[in-house]
């Protein structure tokens, strides 16, 4: 990734516009992980890098799913695993997956407006004067 | 240092700084730690020491859980105390907090400073009210001490109860209103990426 970069004219880095860009999408993406099943922490976190190319701070992901599981979107539960140690496993409610498909509805809306809005900026051709 | 100590050290400063919640929540986060520990530990080959500096420190990973969890519960609730608490929690973490802790500050002064005075109106009636000058312009309002002299007159009597308990109240419920909104959008901006 391209850390140096700065958009002409307020210095910003565009690394830390994606960051936010990001993050509002976390919560979406964490929820997505489990449409097809349960899935424990670790595994969330793999499942974001392949799937989403969201790499995530270790202890990035614990505090949101705790949070989305007081919000009574996911629940979980504690499964021995063979690996000798007990794993939890965290899987969509109701309320979980409806939110979700709202989420989605919204975000392919939003992005399919802002896509071709961002079209022409695209192309590789002369910058207009 | 041991593996086994390590974790045991990381785990006691996660417990200590997760001090404000239930000691069943506490357990819950720490077995859900350990358990990411041996996982990611097994997984990649690394020492418990790696998995345990790529986690972040147990205060900052605690915080996390805390924050999530003060400013969840204030954004659920009505007392004006726990959404200031939760404000200012939030105004820890930059700019949009620090405005929305002085707003929803403002927002509860006036709207509860305009209810008290309505309270008052039926004890000290000379006192209380909203005063405009001969010219007709506005000179003052609240409770006053003395009131102000023969050359301004209170302009609505008793019915300064009423208007000042509704709009007292109004703006109560728009900073509770405001200050649970803010609290709700700040949620889904606080993670960390």
């Amino acid at each position: 990734m391209e850390n140096k970069r700065t958009l002409p004219g307020d210095g910003e880095q565009p690394d830390r516009w994606e960051a936010q860009l990001r993050k509002g999408a976390l919560e979406m993406a964490a929820l997505a992980c489990l449409w097809q099943g349960r899935l424990y922490g670790l595994e969330i976190i793999r499942f974001l890098e392949n799937h989403s190319q969201l790499v995530l701070a270790e202890g990035t992901i614990y505090p949101i799913l705790n949070r989305l599981k007081a919000e009574d979107l996911l629940t979980s539960e504690w499964v021995e695993a063979e690996a000798g140690h007990p794993r939890k496993y965290y899987s969509l409610t109701d309320a979980g997956r409806q939110r979700l498909r709202l989420m989605a509805e919204a975000w392919t809306s939003f992005s399919k407006g802002l896509s071709h809005l961002i079209e022409p900026v695209l192309e590789p051709k002369e910058i207009p004067q | 240092m041991t593996a086994e100590t390590q974790m045991e050290s990381y785990l006691t400063e996660l417990r200590l700084h997760l001090g404000s919640l239930t000691i069943a929540e506490r357990e819950e986060i720490v077995r859900e730690i350990v358990a990411h520990v041996r996982d990611s530990a097994e997984e990649s080959g690394a020492s418990v020491e790696t998995v345990l500096v790529r986690l972040g420190p147990a205060k900052d990973l605690a915080a996390q859980y805390r924050d999530g969890l003060l400013i969840r519960r204030a954004s659920r609730s009505n007392s004006p105390l726990v959404l200031l608490r939760g404000a200012l929690r939030l105004a820890t973490k930059g700019v949009f907090g620090i405005l929305v802790f002085f707003v929803g500050l403002f927002g509860y002064a006036m709207g509860g400073g305009l209810v008290l005075t309505a309270l008052v109106k039926p004890i000290l009636p000379a006192n209380t009210g909203v005063w405009f000058d001969g010219s007709g312009h506005f000179k003052s309002s609240g409770v006053l001490f003395p009131p102000p002299g023969s050359s301004a007159h209170e302009v609505l009597g008793m019915w300064f109860i009423p208007i000042a308990l509704t709009v007292g109240s109004l703006l109560l419920l728009f900073t509770n209103w405001a200050i649970r909104t803010a609290l709700r959008l700040s949620q889904r901006w606080q993670s960390r990426l």
